[in-house]
């Protein structure tokens, strides 16, 4: 329900009688209705604040204006009155872009991406706002965005329509044959026929090309048996029994915290489990938990912070060194922070051998930053509002080591500082913040100066490592270097990290700088090129007091699990709306990237590309980005192909952001992306839009014609999902687009382990060993009733009787196949987990491919003969000492009889893994063709006009031979098969034979108790154990996104934002002075261009 | 291995059974057909005519002594009694009740169902082409009775055939009436179909364009070298199509009649198990590979190759 202008009073009206040019309410913390055009707000600027995380993931808030012409429209007597006509663009997909005019009396005002309030994202921080419905429906962005819920077929099915297709024409050949010959055959010779007079056209000498004909029609029915119609019914039984028996039960993928067990949505695509080849994930809550948290420190040259992160975990792992599982200090534990050490907390610094530069650490912490405190000043229920989580990381951290910030003012902050002179002294210290220096993505830093009570003057910096070395003095800086091994022990352990400097001013010279800094402010032309100018003055001569590691937190598991998908050949590509540094930093937190790795990068964000922009000229910049991209990506080929010519075994990475690879997915430069992605071993696309990852899914899906699942857990996911072979959802947390999209849905990333390497892969395993079987089974039936009728003159009589030939598939076969397609597996699910590499069979579909079904097309063959010829050889003579003859029913059920037990018993050889199940089954199928031939040969079927089966079975049953062909026949036909198992298991085992063999050998709970006895290491020893095998990382990611982050839909297209930036502290001052509730710390970006990371 | 040992003597057994019987086959079809008529055609002729006598001597000699039960059987060659055409020719419900409405149930019967309307009991081509030569032998001009009682199956006799009497049946006619709807031999009117074991034999269907069908018990020893002379009515027509007829002469053991190749495949399945787990044993003795060895794991052994 929605508020919707009807007859002058806002009426509540259902979504869907929602029409285009509505005026309509949208009250805090609900969802847009449509595709709004932003008319005014309760917020006196105009502004509104948009979570925009169903769109692109991310969680910050964004700001959207109004234009000023149409502010006042807030309340109904005045937006009643609001007349006004809209142009703008057709409906499309493009979430970033949107032209338009509003004209309102005869004022033509320009409608920018700014003004629209897109469906799918909520209001947040304001009470009401007022828009007008442009798009509706089916017509809005992201129902544009949203692709027709395709209809998911596996490979192996698709594979199987083939296998059909094949069965079908082998169908035809030997109807054909059959046919052609038979109509050659008739002939009136054969008096005993009847053929001279009152002959029906099917068997009419006189017309050979009719019976022939004819005949192809018996024929087709009489081989119809080869096409296994079952087959489709079995296959889905199979698989639903997997999906409610076995995914949706199993614990491991049970997810305690949130109650979520796994659920399969579709029990189409469970083999297609296991041959994914590529994932495609999502970062923001499906690899991370989109959660900042204070996670160490280095403060003058020492490392505090005991925490081990996910990826140490996984190193250490590897390294076959067990870290016991570091119980999270759960008492301190509060969002954004999560750091232990005693030697820091409640002012034990003090002890510490710098409790100086500790307290301009924590000082620099409370002051340097853009964070607008909320609610009661107390440290319990305050909470910050930042424009970033790493922001507000850090100002908890500051909180926790007794440095609470809680009030900002225009020109102060307020600190309530403890411990400080002595332990357990509280006070409340005032500083005046005389500017702020703000973050840009090319400055990389943000400053602070402020002034103490006591006068002195200080300029706090934070920012990325790099451009912090660059300012600091040259002198007086003793832990400059172990501050850097540190950054880069940090980096390699996943951590975002930021420096902190200070610098102590001299008022005189501070004097003289603020008054450029003013002029600089106030400048008309390049105010944000003369800013930055103006700030490198004082940024410098710092002195570095540490550096802040700020772990983007990881869902539980996910480098392990990353790593083991790996192991198993599967390629993990990260797509996400988050910004380059952010990506790469988190495809080296869980072990996607090394420093081992080439990285090629391909990033719209470089100087010459910015010049472009610079002069506005959207074509040019067009076609110098994608000059720039073609380039990269042609030079980025060749290194690559050079590289792997070379042989260096160097491992590749492809990093590219959304707006390049809007041009690398050109149809020109398509196939080249196509090629240099498949040579990485990682791609991490970013800022990508929606369409763009499902654009990327599919160049995979259908240009390199791999299997590929997407992963993720929000809106903007959804389409990805859908591209995909396989869509997984993260289940469980808010937002149920994506869990609704999938096929699968999860609560883990980590869950995709079991659900890849022990559930996909049986699945593949069970449901391709089902198609050979069936294929080998009816293929095999088809073939004796083609040998038997060489032997009628082709007439298409049936060997057996018509009821054996439709209970054949349905009743006398068809259960253990089943039991198989259940039960069925290699190795024990401990090994599945162990060896990852187990997975590859899947990927490379070894257990699926044309040569196994010709081997088993070869053995039916094989068998169809022997098991022909066996018992027809009855016929011959007599076959008891009564020296009575057998007849043409006697051989078809002796022969019938041999088929069930032998195409039951192949299947012994066929599994890998013998219940009690199958052995019922099996043996139960073999007992009921027997009961059943026994009740069908004693009892005279009414219905049957032919009494064929009457009594014979008794017959036979009375014969020697019968027991000897019984037994012969089953063996001498699966003796090659045999023969093949055994020769293939010798001399080229597959990899699970010899995991069977082990598991044989050693015993399976043996490996689970290794685990257990591996030596534990000791908490504190992590840090030494962690560097030992740590090639400390180069790469030391810096944290500091962006606190003005900028809208990333008008970032996207070089849209720009018309609103200027407001100073932090007049934003601060508004709020105090009109005690709104807009109180988001975010600031829009500078004009012109926009930082693109 | 073990289906070897198992095999192996299985085989002997079956063997040694077939390799018992003794055997006696004469092809005649060419033989009882006086030299003069050479053509095909005149053979179809000659074996058409229903004027001329067509009576054949046929001299056997007994190659082993003959225990017995001997079993006389005919065989025919290239006769499709499997056709699909043939084997449906048949009304079951009509041989077994021949009651009522039941005698009339002559629909699967086509084309041999109704003659003058009237429906033809026992109907159908399969009935119809009844097998017609009929044979008896002497020893030295001792007649040889041939049992031709319990030739059929008991079941078939009992459970298929019933208290059913022929009528209208075609080959009943008269030779010289309409010969052209002749087939094959005529049936006894007064005999109830249950007793006409040879028609109870014909029709069960062979399976293969070559079979047997059981004709007769001599129901005494036959010692070797015996000069056997049978006499044969060679009345059946299968020169049209050049199928051959053999009379054939055969003991039984406890597993039937003369075949090797039951005894023969058990032999070569037991060999080639026996033969194949000596080759897996040599092997492993050989080139062992060790059982479990994770080494030989496919991503293990990629470094070494590389």
């Amino acid at each position: 329900m929605v508020d919707v202008l009807r007859d002058g009073h806002w009426r509540k009206l259902p979504w869907r009688r929602l029409v285009v040019g509505d005026i309509v309410k949208v009250h805090k913390d609900s969802f847009f209705p449509a595709d709004l055009l932003f008319l005014a707000s309760t917020n006196q600027d105009g502004v509104c604040y948009v979570e925009t995380s169903n769109l692109d993931g991310e969680t910050n808030l964004k700001i959207r204006k109004a234009l000023e012409r149409t502010w006042d429209y807030v309340d109904e007597e005045r937006a009643k009155e609001f007349q006004g006509e809209i142009q703008c663009e057709q409906p499309n997909n493009s979430l970033y872009t949107f032209t338009g005019n509003l004209i309102i009396g005869k004022q033509t005002l320009p409608v920018t991406p700014n003004q629209l309030l897109l469906r799918g994202c909520s209001l947040r921080n304001t009470e009401f706002i007022v828009g007008v419905a442009v798009f509706t429906g089916h017509e809005t962005k992201v129902m544009m965005n949203a692709m027709n819920v395709p209809s998911k077929r596996s490979t192996l099915e698709r594979r199987l329509d083939m296998l059909i297709l094949i069965l079908f024409s082998i169908l035809f050949i030997m109807c054909f044959i059959d046919s052609i010959c038979s109509g050659i055959f008739i002939n009136r010779k054969y008096w005993y026929l009847g053929l001279t007079s009152d002959v029906e056209d099917q068997f009419n000498p006189g017309n050979r090309f009719l019976v022939a004909c004819l005949t192809f029609l018996t024929f087709v029915t009489l081989f119809s048996p080869i096409i296994p119609i079952s087959l489709y019914v079995s296959i889905e039984m199979i698989k639903v029994f997997q999906v409610t028996q076995f995914i949706n039960k199993d614990v491991k993928m049970y997810h305690k915290e949130t109650n979520t067990p796994a659920l399969a949505r579709t029990s189409n695509l469970n083999e297609e489990l296991g041959q994914v080849e590529y994932i495609f994930s999502d970062k923001t809550g499906t690899l991370t938990r989109n959660l900042m948290e204070f996670f160490k420190c280095s403060i003058g040259g020492v490392i505090y912070g005991k925490g081990v992160t996910e990826i140490e975990k996984a190193a250490a792992r590897r390294n076959g060194t067990g870290i016991e599982e570091m119980e999270s200090p759960a008492e301190s534990h509060e969002k954004y922070f999560n750091f232990d050490d005693d030697r820091l907390m409640r002012g034990a610094w003090r002890n510490e051998p710098n409790p100086e530069l500790c307290k301009e650490f924590f000082r620099c912490l409370a002051v340097c930053h853009t964070v607008l405190p909320e609610g009661d000043e107390l440290p319990e229920k305050i909470v910050y509002q930042a424009a970033s989580p790493d922001e507000a990381a850090l100002v908890t951290a500051a909180k926790m080591f007794g440095f609470f910030f809680f009030r900002r003012t225009p020109t102060s902050i307020r600190v309530r500082e403890s411990h400080v002179e002595k332990i357990g002294r509280m006070q409340d210290v005032e500083y005046e913040i005389l500017n702020v220096l703000e973050f840009n993505s090319t400055r990389k830093r943000q400053s602070v100066i402020c002034r103490y009570p006591n006068g002195r003057l200080v300029l706090y910096c934070k920012g990325a490592d790099s451009v912090i070395y660059e300012r600091l003095m040259e002198r007086h800086n003793p832990f400059k270097d172990t501050n850097r091994d540190h950054l880069e022990y940090f980096g390699a352990a996943g951590l975002r990290t930021l420096c902190l400097a200070y610098r102590d001013l001299d008022i005189n010279a501070y004097e003289m700088w603020n008054e450029k800094f003013v002029q600089a402010k106030s400048a008309l032309r390049d105010r944000e090129k003369k800013l930055d100018e103006v700030a490198e003055l004082i940024e410098k001569d710092l002195i570095l007091i540490g550096s802040t590691a700020i772990e983007d937190k990881l869902q539980e598991g996910v480098p392990v699990c990353i790593e083991t998908l790996a192991k198993g050949g599967i390629k993990i590509w990260v797509l996400t709306g988050d910004k380059l540094e952010t990506a790469i930093n988190i495809a080296y937190a869980c072990s996607l990237m090394n420093n081992g790795m080439k990285q090629f990068i391909i990033n719209s964000d470089t100087k010459e590309i910015r010049d472009v922009e610079d002069r506005g000229d959207a074509l040019e910049t067009a076609q110098v980005i994608e000059r720039y991209v073609a380039e990269r990506l042609n030079e980025s080929l060749r290194q690559a192909v050079e590289s792997e010519q070379t042989q260096t075994g160097l491992e590749l990475a492809l990093v590219i952001d959304g707006r390049c690879l809007m041009y690398a997915l050109d149809p020109e430069l398509r196939g080249t992306l196509l090629k240099l992605s498949v040579m990485c071993k990682a791609v991490v696309c970013c800022r990508v839009s929606p369409l763009q990852k499902a654009q990327v899914t599919s160049m995979i899906k259908d240009g390199a014609k791999k299997i590929t699942l997407s992963i993720g857990d929000g809106a903007n996911d959804v389409s990805m999902i859908q591209a995909a072979h396989i869509g997984v959802g993260i289940s469980g947390l808010e937002g149920m687009q994506a869990v609704m999209a999938s096929d699968f849905a999860i609560a883990q990333f980590r869950f995709l382990t079991d659900l890849l390497l022990v559930h996909g892969r049986l699945s593949y395993l069970r449901i391709s060993k089902v198609v050979a079987y069936f294929f080998y089974k009816n293929l095999m039936f088809t073939l004796t009733q083609f040998w038997f009728n060489l032997y009628t003159g082709f007439s298409g009589q049936r060997f057996y009787d018509d009821w054996f030939q439709s209970l054949y598939n349905v009743v006398f076969t068809a259960l253990p196949v089943i039991i198989v397609g259940i039960f069925d597996k290699d190795v024990s699910i401990t090994n599945s987990r162990k060896y990852p590499q187990l997975y590859k069979a899947g990927i490379e579909n070894i257990f699926f491919r044309w040569r196994i079904l010709i081997i088993w097309a070869i053995s039916a063959v094989y068998q169809s003969v022997i098991l022909f010829f066996f018992p027809i050889k009855a016929i011959e003579e007599g076959k008891n000492s009564s020296g009575r003859m057998l007849g043409l029913w006697d051989a078809g059920t002796m022969a019938f009889t041999c088929v069930v037990v032998t195409v039951n018993l192949r299947l012994f050889l066929a599994c890998n893994f013998i219940t009690r199940w199958h052995l019922i089954s099996i043996f139960g199928s073999i007992l009921a063709w027997f009961i059943f031939a026994f009740f069908y040969s004693g009892f005279r079927n009414p219905l049957d006009k032919q009494g064929n089966i009457y009594q014979v079975i008794f017959v036979i049953m009375g014969t020697w031979y019968f027991w000897y062909a019984i037994v012969l026949v089953p063996v001498a036909s699966l003796a090659l098969d045999f023969l093949h198992e055994g020769m293939r298991r010798w001399f080229a085992p597959y990899d699970y034979h010899i995991i069977q063999e082990e598991e044989k050998i050693k015993g399976v709970e043996r490996d689970e108790l290794l685990l257990v006895e591996s030596p534990r290491q000791a908490p504190e020893q992590s840090l030494e154990l962690t560097g030992l095998h740590g090639e400390m990382s180069k790469h030391t990611g810096y944290s500091f996104d962006s606190p003005c982050f900028d809208s990333f839909f008008a970032s996207q297209e070089g849209v720009s934002m018309s609103q200027r930036s407001y100073d932090i502290a007049r934003r601060a001052s508004m709020r105090v002075s009109r005690r709104q509730s807009s109180d988001l710390g975010s600031d829009s970006p500078p004009p012109g261009h926009n930082s693109l990371i | 291995m073990v289906v070897g040992v198992i095999f192996i003597p299985i085989g002997i057994a079956a063997l040694l059974a077939s390799r018992s019987v003794v055997e006696i086959i004469d092809e005649y079809q060419t033989a009882c057909i006086p030299s003069n008529y050479t053509s095909n055609d005149q053979r179809v002729q000659y074996i058409q005519d229903f004027t001329t006598d067509k009576i054949c001597t046929r001299l056997l000699t007994v190659p082993k002594y003959m225990k017995k039960p001997i079993f006389v059987y005919y065989q025919l060659e290239n006769y499709y009694q499997n056709h699909r055409r043939y084997v449906k020719s048949r009304s079951d419900k009509q041989l077994l009740y021949g009651e009522g409405a039941s005698l009339a149930d002559t629909e699967t019967c086509k084309p041999k169902q109704l003659l003058d309307d009237q429906p033809i009991i026992p109907c159908g081509l399969i009935a119809w082409s009844l097998f017609n030569d009929t044979y008896s032998f002497t020893i030295s001009g001792n007649a040889v009775p041939v049992n031709k009682k319990g030739i059929s199956w008991k079941s078939d006799r009992y459970h298929k055939f019933g208290n059913v009497y022929p009528e209208n049946f075609p080959n009943n006619l008269p030779n010289n009436e309409n010969g052209s709807l002749i087939g094959g031999s005529s049936l006894d009117l007064n005999v109830p179909l249950n007793e006409q074991e040879d028609l109870i034999v014909w029709m069960r269907t062979a399976a293969l364009p070559t079979f047997r069908k059981l004709y007769g018990r001599i129901e005494q020893d036959l010692k070797a070298h015996t000069q056997l002379t049978a006499q044969i009515n060679n009345n059946y027509n299968t020169y049209s199509f050049r199928g051959k007829k053999k009379l054939v002469l055969s003991t039984t053991s406890w597993l039937g009649g003369k075949n090797d190749f039951l005894g023969v495949a058990y032999i070569t399945v037991g060999t080639v198990s026996i033969f194949l787990g000596l080759a897996f044993f040599i092997v492993q003795w050989k080139y062992p590979r060790p059982l479990g060895d994770i080494s030989y794991l496919s991503w293990n052994q990629k470094p070494a190759t590389s």
